[in-house]
């Protein structure tokens, strides 16, 4: 704990917090020394052998335990919707992960729990069943964890776990559904986190134009697309990082993304930056001299890190505007002159850790065409936009009747 | 979630050597005096009535501690039940904080005894009560020029979560029962028999003596359950989150607010609860931890029953065979206990809150 702010109260706060939660989510778990096996991963350089191609998308992945039924992805669905499942029951899943906005939120930062804006953009849970880090900055490793941590943020869904544990105990259809889907006589809030994760799994497109084209149908990409492919693959270099099925290393890099301006406009969001400084595990240094996000250094504690982000996968970008980790660019062609630019965007600005700037980000020299083929090529990952009804959420309703009470009271 | 502190067991052991016959026990207990003058430093009141007031240190900026201790209703809430923070009930009445600055015991089951500043950390943080992270607390007070201002001029420094836990202690203390007749001696012959009665045939002062009129220890008087716990499922998960935190068995299927129990976990204590003060009634309808008794008539006719129905109801509770008058004497006794109203802006904040967090201009220059 030596690194950590010093000032009593804060300490005395952040511990009784961690007591209190039994283990508070996102947040802490930031803070928590990543396993020295994802530090050597992210510290090594690239692989000599060169990036993995991309391929076709194949069935995520399902740990083994918790398998997938139907009875835990419907449950899933519905607590996905359900907003009671966050401090005030205003802020679920879905208020920050809306199907019709690419299920995230189409603003730079997301929307935050109420008196709040967050302070990353929302991500996408399309294809989330397949990344082994989660996270902007790869915080979490699993649906299970990441939902958990979520739910309990100060910024995101804010709830404890024990008052989401009592309300899913008063929905008598939760009641139901928990013991179908997980045998046990109460709903129990871990479970509904892996009934979430269930749902998640089943939120996959796996018939992009570009998986058509790399599982044989060759018409699945037109010329444009195709040359944007080979630019991909060869002069713009996005392929170095970009790669594999889910179209990222998951590796940590900085490619010079500049910090949001908001945070110089906006009183709101200055107060979450705060926080999250705090949140994150920052030292009391660290934290009166933040002015931007430092990325996977929260987690790693190594200078080198500050500014490094998850490599973002590329699927689904079509529905998931604006991009990057604080949401600085609204369209994809943003996106490419930025990497054109070499990790600069329209005003010159850049990360402020030009140290940790990525060697792989340089100018590209790319023509106007060519841009617009990266772009078009960046659409093939996409498929049809994916939509679902909120589902209808079942009601409270009370555990014992009025005569049950009665015979308690003459009984006491 | 909250803190659960144990009081300990010494409560209980004082209990239980009291249960002898009332009347000539009158002169034993300590009477109600005034209450002693308490050192306030006035700039730490002041900006803890500031913070008192403001919605801005709950979770969702949806509630202050005066949404649920209201000025009006001698700082506690007219519904029998207490609102809840948003999307949550509550499962007891809204106690008034008057003079709770004086107490050494707090809550309706006395499960804090330690100080203000723990009370008030509860408050903060209960999932049902304000839900605040106290880090983004500190951050929200940091943003407001005001309140940086007055924390400097408090001499905090800063803004931090540990001097707001200060703060709003120290405005309590401000909350004190103002020329209430008992203290003014301009009491009426009505209320001086009811005093009369209160410490001798009625018993009242075996339980509610001293300065606050309580001895700080819990009892079980047979105040009937509040059903709308149970039947409002709000309230219920509320309670459910509650009794699960405190790690009373069989949770789910209570059916009765347990009380002084959680503290002990000892079944006799089932149903007990501390002794309240009896200071500023006038304003704080309705009574009891839940709420269930609406008028001081009402109460006085609850004792003169011999209080409630229960197995394990203190033994100190018997018919009372008071007359109309002795009751019309003792709620006049009663009510002669409150005191001016806390209302004016001596004690409450009337300014208005800024509605946005202005920006720290040359963010990128300053220090955080
Ligand atoms: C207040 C808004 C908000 C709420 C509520 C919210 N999220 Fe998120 N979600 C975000 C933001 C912002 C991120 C990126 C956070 C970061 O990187 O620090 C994110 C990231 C994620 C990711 C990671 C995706 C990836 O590519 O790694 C998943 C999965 C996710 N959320 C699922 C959920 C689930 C499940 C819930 C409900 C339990 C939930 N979210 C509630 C805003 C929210
Ligand atoms: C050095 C590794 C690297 C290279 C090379 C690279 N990227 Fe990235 N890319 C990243 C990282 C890391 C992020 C996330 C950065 C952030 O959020 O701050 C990212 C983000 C993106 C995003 C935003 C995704 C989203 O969900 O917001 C797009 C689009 C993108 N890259 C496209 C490209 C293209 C096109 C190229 C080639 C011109 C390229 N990248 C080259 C590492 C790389
Ligand atoms: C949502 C309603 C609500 C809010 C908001 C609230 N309280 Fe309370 N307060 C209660 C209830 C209910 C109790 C009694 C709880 C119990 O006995 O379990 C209580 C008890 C107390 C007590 C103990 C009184 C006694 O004599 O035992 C104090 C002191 C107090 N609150 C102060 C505060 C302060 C200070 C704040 C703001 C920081 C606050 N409250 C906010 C409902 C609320
Ligand atoms: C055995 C101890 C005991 C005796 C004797 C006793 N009380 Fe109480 N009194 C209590 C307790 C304990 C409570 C709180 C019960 C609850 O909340 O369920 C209480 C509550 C009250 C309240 C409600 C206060 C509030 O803020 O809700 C009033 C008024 C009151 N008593 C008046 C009296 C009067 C008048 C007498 C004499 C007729 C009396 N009490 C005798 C223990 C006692």
């Amino acid at each position: 704990m030596s690194n950590v702010i010093q000032t009593p109260t804060l300490l005395a706060a952040a511990i009784t917090t961690a007591l209190l939660a039994g283990c508070a989510g996102q947040a802490t778990s930031e803070s928590t020394a990543a396993p020295a096996a994802e530090k050597s991963m992210a510290a090594a350089p690239m692989a000599m052998a060169g990036p993995a191609p991309l391929a076709p998308l194949g069935e995520p992945p399902i740990p083994p335990d918790n398998l997938q039924s139907a009875a835990k992805i419907e449950l899933g669905k519905i607590l996905f919707f359900d907003p009671r499942l966050g401090g005030d029951a205003s802020t679920g899943c879905s208020t920050c992960h809306e199907p019709d906005q690419g299920w995230a939120w189409a603003e730079d930062f997301s929307r935050g729990y109420p008196g709040t804006v967050h302070w990353r953009n929302s991500q996408t849970i399309i294809n989330s069943a397949y990344f082994p880090r989660q996270f902007w900055a790869g915080s979490a490793s699993s649906n299970e964890s990441q939902a958990r941590g979520a739910a309990r943020g100060g910024v995101a869904g804010n709830g404890e776990a024990d008052i989401m544990e009592a309300r899913l105990r008063v929905i008598p259809e939760y009641v139901e559904r928990f013991r179908e889907a997980f045998g046990t006589e109460w709903p129990i809030v871990r479970d509904a986190w892996r009934a979430i994760a269930s749902f998640e799994r089943t939120l996959v497109q796996r018939d992009t134009p570009l998986d058509k084209y790399l599982l044989g149908d060759k018409s699945a990409l037109d010329a444009d697309q195709l040359k944007g492919k080979e630019l991909f693959e060869g002069k713009a270099g996005c392929i170095q990082c970009h790669n594999g099925a889910i179209t990222s290393d998951q590796d940590f890099h900085n490619i010079g993304i500049p910090p949001n301006k908001r945070w110089e406009e906006d009183g709101l969001a200055q107060i979450t930056f705060r926080f999250e400084q705090y949140a994150k595990g920052q030292t009391q240094e660290g934290y009166r001299k933040a002015k931007s996000d430092w990325g996977f250094y929260y987690r790693s504690k190594n200078a080198w890190d500050k500014g490094k982000f998850r490599t973002a996968p590329l699927r689904y970008l079509k529905y998931t505007a604006p991009y990057m980790h604080n949401g600085v660019f609204y369209t994809l062609e943003e996106v490419v002159d930025f990497y054109d630019r070499g990790g600069f965007d329209e005003d010159g600005r850049t990360t402020m850790f030009t140290e940790n700037k990525s060697s792989l980000i340089k100018p590209l020299g790319l023509t106007d065409d060519e841009k617009d083929a990266l772009v078009a090529f960046l659409e093939s990952m996409s498929g049809e936009e994916m939509l679902m009804d909120k589902p209808e959420m079942p009601e409270y309703a009370p555990l014992f009747t009025l005569a049950e009470l009665e015979a308690a009271q003459e009984a006491k | 979630m909250g803190v659960r502190v144990k009081t300990g067991h010494t409560l209980l052991a004082a209990t239980l050597g009291l249960g002898m016959a009332f009347g000539a026990q009158a002169g034993k207990y300590p009477d109600i005096t005034s209450l002693p003058d308490l050192k306030i430093n006035v700039a730490k009141a002041e900006l803890g009535k500031r913070l008192f007031f403001d919605r801005r240190i709950s979770g969702d900026a949806g509630i202050a501690c005066s949404d649920c201790h209201k000025p009006e209703n001698g700082y506690a809430h007219p519904d029998a039940l207490s609102p809840g923070y948003p999307g949550n009930g509550h499962f007891r009445n809204s106690p008034s904080v008057v003079n709770a600055a004086h107490k050494k015991v707090w809550m309706h089951d006395g499960r804090l005894g330690t100080n203000l500043n723990d009370v008030t950390r509860e408050m903060l943080t209960e999932d049902y009560i304000m839900n605040m992270d106290m880090r983004v607390m500190q951050e929200r007070a940091k943003q407001d020029p005001k309140y940086v201002q007055m924390f400097k001029d408090a001499g905090f420094g800063e803004p931090s979560n540990g001097s707001i836990r200060k703060a709003i202690p120290e405005y309590l203390k401000t909350l004190t029962s103002e020329n209430a007749p008992i203290d003014t001696g301009k009491m009426s012959a009505s209320a001086k028999r009811g005093q009369k009665l209160f410490k001798g045939k009625a018993g009242c002062i075996q339980c509610h003596n001293g300065p606050l009129a309580t001895d700080g220890k819990a009892y079980n008087t047979g105040v009937p359950e509040n059903f709308d716990i149970f039947l409002d499922p709000m309230n219920h998960h509320a309670f459910i989150a509650f009794a699960m935190f405190q790690g009373i068995e069989d949770y789910m299927n209570l059916k009765r607010d347990p009380g002084y129990y959680n503290i002990t976990m000892d079944a006799a204590d089932t149903g007990k609860f501390v002794t309240p003060s009896l200071r500023e009634l006038k304003y704080s309808a309705p009574y009891m931890h839940n709420g269930m008794i609406k008028s001081l008539y009402d109460v006085v006719g609850f004792y003169n029953r011999g209080g409630g129905k229960d197995s394990r109801k203190d033994s100190r509770l018997k018919p009372l065979k008071l007359g109309k008058q002795d009751i019309k004497d003792l709620v006049a006794f009663l009510e002669s206990m409150s005191g001016d109203p806390l209302t004016s802006g001596k004690h409450v904040w009337k300014d208005p809150y800024p509605a946005e967090y202005p920006v720290i201009e040359n963010w990128t220059q300053v220090k955080n």
